[in-house]
């Protein structure tokens, strides 16, 4: 796909090679690609590297760091048990504004979590080779993200002791939920969403435990990267299981990776609130839940990138590649925006309309012109190609971009349920120290799991990037890579 | 028991010397052939005429069983088990069902593939393969490609398939042997069942010890800690140092008026029955007698009632021709005064109850002494 971009037109076509057999044969340079591979290297190369992210001692900045990020997570975790022990009544929320920071954090995370799927899942069934160097850590940022998420409609439920009342159930009261609630929609989503991560997470690492299983000192490092991976062996045989699993489990999340911010927004959709009893919600959801995840991911690998020398893997080209996506969503989340006003313009309905320059004009006039802003405005600095092979640029526009799509939820949630049909019920909406405290707090969980990550599990999918070095070695020169795919 | 020899093992720098090797090893005879890669190698299922994985059937199959078990749950659930009216929607409405049924079909559909990729066609977890003992196993895992001639029905001609792998350009040839196993005998099973039990035994009683010596705690109270003061609770600030103030004297709820007769000597014969004989009174009647007196007069007021046995005082028996000769304003007075054993009842029963009571206890008698003319 990114082909088409990325090459001038060719001024003869080039004749397919199939990956086995057919004699070698050079590509006219204009049609030549970046290699996804870069630098010396081999597959026993990239294999200690990665053994050696996990096995070294880490520098003094990754100690610091992790001191940092547990000390903001335990703060967050402090708060969340004052909450539950002095009341709902610690945070901001209360009547109108009944969602306050604890549903905005959950939409924002939840969105964070797409982009590990969408870059393993989606790229692969695209056959984006470009992928398979990210993926790994990219569905780390999922599952953590995950975590975060999941933390925030436990603890909002009022009585975070009996969060099994979320489930259905056989009880000795003879209730059921309410399937027509879209909140229990949210529950079967969201669960079947980390459930499948996780498993999706594990089935890619498999490989690689086995691979360090036999490379790490420890004994009970072995041990327990032995247990991991099963005892697998490479056979030719689990090899084809193994790519007929990972295929279907592609074609199959795809499908729930679209569903789960779809059904995030029906929480919104489906009631009689002004702003949000709008019928792009899902698609417009979805959007933007992408593009909160590519921006932090982008974020991720521009600190991690050359922090820990990888970048003959990942090279300026994925970063590159990955800049463009953010660029795309972007304008599509522009293009979600104006719909959604020239929505409440076409309807004729003065509350939409209010509602909606009310995001823009109104006594929180900044929620929504910074979202505009973040969203729309600066991520258009990446159309110079320039621009999205550098850090400071792309660490610039992502950090906007992730701080926008918060804002953006804050917009959605507080400015559309503080101003109702009855101006009688119009109120307020100011967040309390405990707010921000688990806000803090959730960054903070979700930075100590990518740190301990990043160092003691393997950070590449190495069997994947593999094949990616045997063909690079095969074609030094570079070709087409999609060919092999 | 298995073969001793697992098979002969030889190592290809790159994919594309095992793919050239594994014809060439055919052609000598060598049909039964493993490869094992660092990466999955296209082309090498064909090569080795490896059948098509049958895993899309068994998903497709799992995932259409999850569609309609959710379905049929959501449906149970919904409009049988505990069929709850919102927004005044049909119980089947079925279009809300579908996200919930969605979501379930993608997890029963991707755990079937992972899982039966794993459990089921890949035989994992198995520690006992004998390729996790070879030298090779490190490397092939790293970057080396392996190819394994394993003996077929008539054993292997091992220096014929070193050669084989030699003229194909193997390298670092290794013979991997396949460890024995023993069955696990009555011995081992004995001990693995007896570990179990004492692991059970040890938790049991442990729990147990856990719950008795420590008390136990509610850890949440719901909404029970509150700062307010209960119905009996002490309290400081008033100087009765109640928490809940008595009434004034001669104060007396709503609807509950108080006796008018004089004394003992009355005994409200003055007083008459204000409510109609009807299926209402009678029915009200009914439901405040089981509640209030069944329990000492028998539900058909014999006086027989569940007490008999521990409860010394004997209730009067209301089919007894005292109390059917008795007036109406007379049972009213002791349903309200009390009487021997019995208390009053005029602060538990509503003056209008009672009446009920004493037009159901007149039907109770007229049941057990019914003339001919009534039975026809």
């Amino acid at each position: 796909m990114y082909r088409a971009t990325e090459l001038p037109p060719a001024p003869a076509p080039a004749r397919r090679r199939t990956s086995r057999g057919g004699a070698p044969q050079t590509f006219p340079s204009s049609l030549r690609v970046e290699p996804l591979v870069q630098g010396d290297t081999s597959l026993g190369k990239l294999d200690d590297h990665v053994r050696d992210l996990s096995e070294a001692k880490p520098p003094r900045s990754w100690y610091v760091a992790l001191v940092i990020t547990s000390l903001a997570g335990l703060v967050g975790l402090a708060s969340v048990g004052f909450m539950i022990y002095e009341g709902i009544g610690t945070m901001g929320n209360n009547v109108p504004v009944v969602w306050g920071f604890l549903i905005i954090n959950f939409v924002f995370w939840v969105g964070i979590g797409h982009a590990g799927t969408l870059i393993s899942v989606i790229l692969y069934l695209f056959r984006q080779k470009w992928r398979n160097a990210i993926s790994r850590t990219a569905e780390a940022v999922t599952v953590f993200a995950f975590v975060c998420a999941m933390m925030f409609p436990a603890v909002h439920v009022g009585r975070p002791w009996l969060p099994h009342w979320l489930f259905p159930y056989p009880n000795e009261r003879g209730l059921w939920v309410n399937f027509r609630s879209p909140l229990i929609w949210d529950v079967f989503a969201v669960v079947t969403y980390f459930s499948v991560s996780v498993m999706f997470w594990y089935l890619g690492l498999i490989p690689d435990f086995a691979s360090l299983r036999s490379r790490v000192k420890s004994r009970v490092k072995r041990a327990v990267f032995g247990f991991m991976s099963l005892g697998w062996v490479g056979n030719a045989r689990q090899w084809l299981h193994y790519e007929k699993a990972y295929l279907l489990l592609a074609g199959l999340t795809t499908t729930l990776a679209l569903s789960v911010h779809s059904i995030v927004s029906m929480d919104f959709a489906s009631s009689m609130v002004p702003g949000w009893h709008m019928t792009i919600f899902p698609p417009y959801f979805v959007v933007g839940a992408a593009f909160s995840g590519f921006a932090g991911v982008v974020l991720v690998f521009a600190f991690i990138r050359t922090a820990m020398r990888l970048e003959n893997y990942i090279t300026e080209r994925h970063m590159d590649l990955l800049n463009k996506t953010v660029l795309f969503l972007s304008c599509v989340m522009a293009y979600a925006y104006l719909m959604e006003g020239f929505t409440a313009w076409f309807s004729s309905n003065t509350f939409d309309r209010y509602i909606f320059a009310n995001y823009v004009f109104g006594d929180q006039w900044w929620a929504g012109s910074l979202t505009i802003f973040f969203n729309c405005i600066l991520p258009q600095l990446l159309w110079v190609p320039r621009f999205r092979r550098s850090v400071p640029i792309m660490v610039l526009v992502s950090a906007g971009v992730t701080l926008g799509m918060w804002l953006e939820r804050y917009t959605i949630i507080v400015l559309s349920l503080h101003r109702d049909y009855l101006p009688a019920t119009w109120g307020t909406y100011l967040p309390t120290p405990i707010d921000f405290a688990i806000l803090l707090g959730s960054v903070g969980i979700f930075l100590t799991l990518l740190l301990l990550f990043l160092r003691k599990m393997p950070i590449i999918a190495t069997w994947e990037v593999k094949s990616d070095i045997a063909h690079h070695q095969a074609h030094p020169s570079g070709g087409l890579e999609a060919e092999h795919a | 028991m298995l073969e001793p020899l697992f098979g002969v093992l030889a190592l290809f720098p790159t994919a594309d010397d095992l793919l050239k090797a594994i014809p060439e090893v055919k052609k000598r005879g060598f049909t039964k052939l493993e490869a094992y890669t660092p990466y999955p190698v296209h082309g090498i299922d064909e090569a080795l005429d490896l059948p098509k994985s049958k895993l899309g059937v068994l998903v497709f199959l799992m995932a259409s069983l999850g569609a309609i078990s959710m379905f049929l749950f959501e449906w149970w659930t919904s409009t049988v088990s505990y069929p709850l009216l919102t927004a005044g929607k049909a119980y089947n409405g079925w279009p809300a069902w579908v996200p919930p049924m969605l979501e379930g079909t993608i997890l029963v559909g991707t755990f079937t593939a992972a899982l039966g990729m794993l459990f089921v066609f890949n035989r994992l977890p198995f520690f006992g393969n004998p390729m996790l003992r070879s030298k090779a196993i490190d490397r092939i895992t790293r970057e080396k490609f392996a190819l394994v001639i394993r003996p077929g029905a008539g054993g292997l001609d091992t220096g014929g398939a070193i050669a084989a792998l030699k003229a194909a350009g193997g390298e670092d040839i290794e013979v991997v042997q396949a460890p024995r196993y023993s069955k696990a005998g009555l011995a081992w099973w004995s001990k693995a069942i007896g570990a179990v039990g004492a692991a059970c035994v040890v938790a049991g009683y442990g729990t147990a010890w856990v719950i008795r010596t420590f008390p136990t705690t509610r850890p949440m109270v719901e909404m029970e800690d509150q700062p307010r003061l209960d119905a009996q609770a002490a309290d400081t600030f008033f100087a009765s140092g109640r928490g809940m103030q008595l009434p004034p004297d001669g104060t007396v709820p709503r609807t509950f008026m108080p006796i008018l007769a004089a004394g003992p000597g009355d005994g409200g014969k003055a007083l008459m029955n204000p409510l109609p004989v009807t299926d209402s009174v009678l029915e009200r009647g009914r439901t405040q007698f089981d509640i209030h007196c069944a329990v000492c007069h028998d539900r058909l007021g014999t006086g027989k009632a569940w007490l008999d046995s521990t409860y010394k005082a004997q209730p009067t028996d209301l089919q007894s021709s005292t109390v059917r000769d008795a007036s109406d304003g007379y049972l009213y007075w002791v349903i309200s005064r009390g009487f021997a054993s019995m208390p009053a009842y005029a602060a538990d029963i509503s003056p209008d109850d009672r009446w009920a009571i004493i037009r159901y206890v007149r039907a109770l008698q007229r049941s057990q002494d019914a003339p001919m003319r009534d039975v026809k």
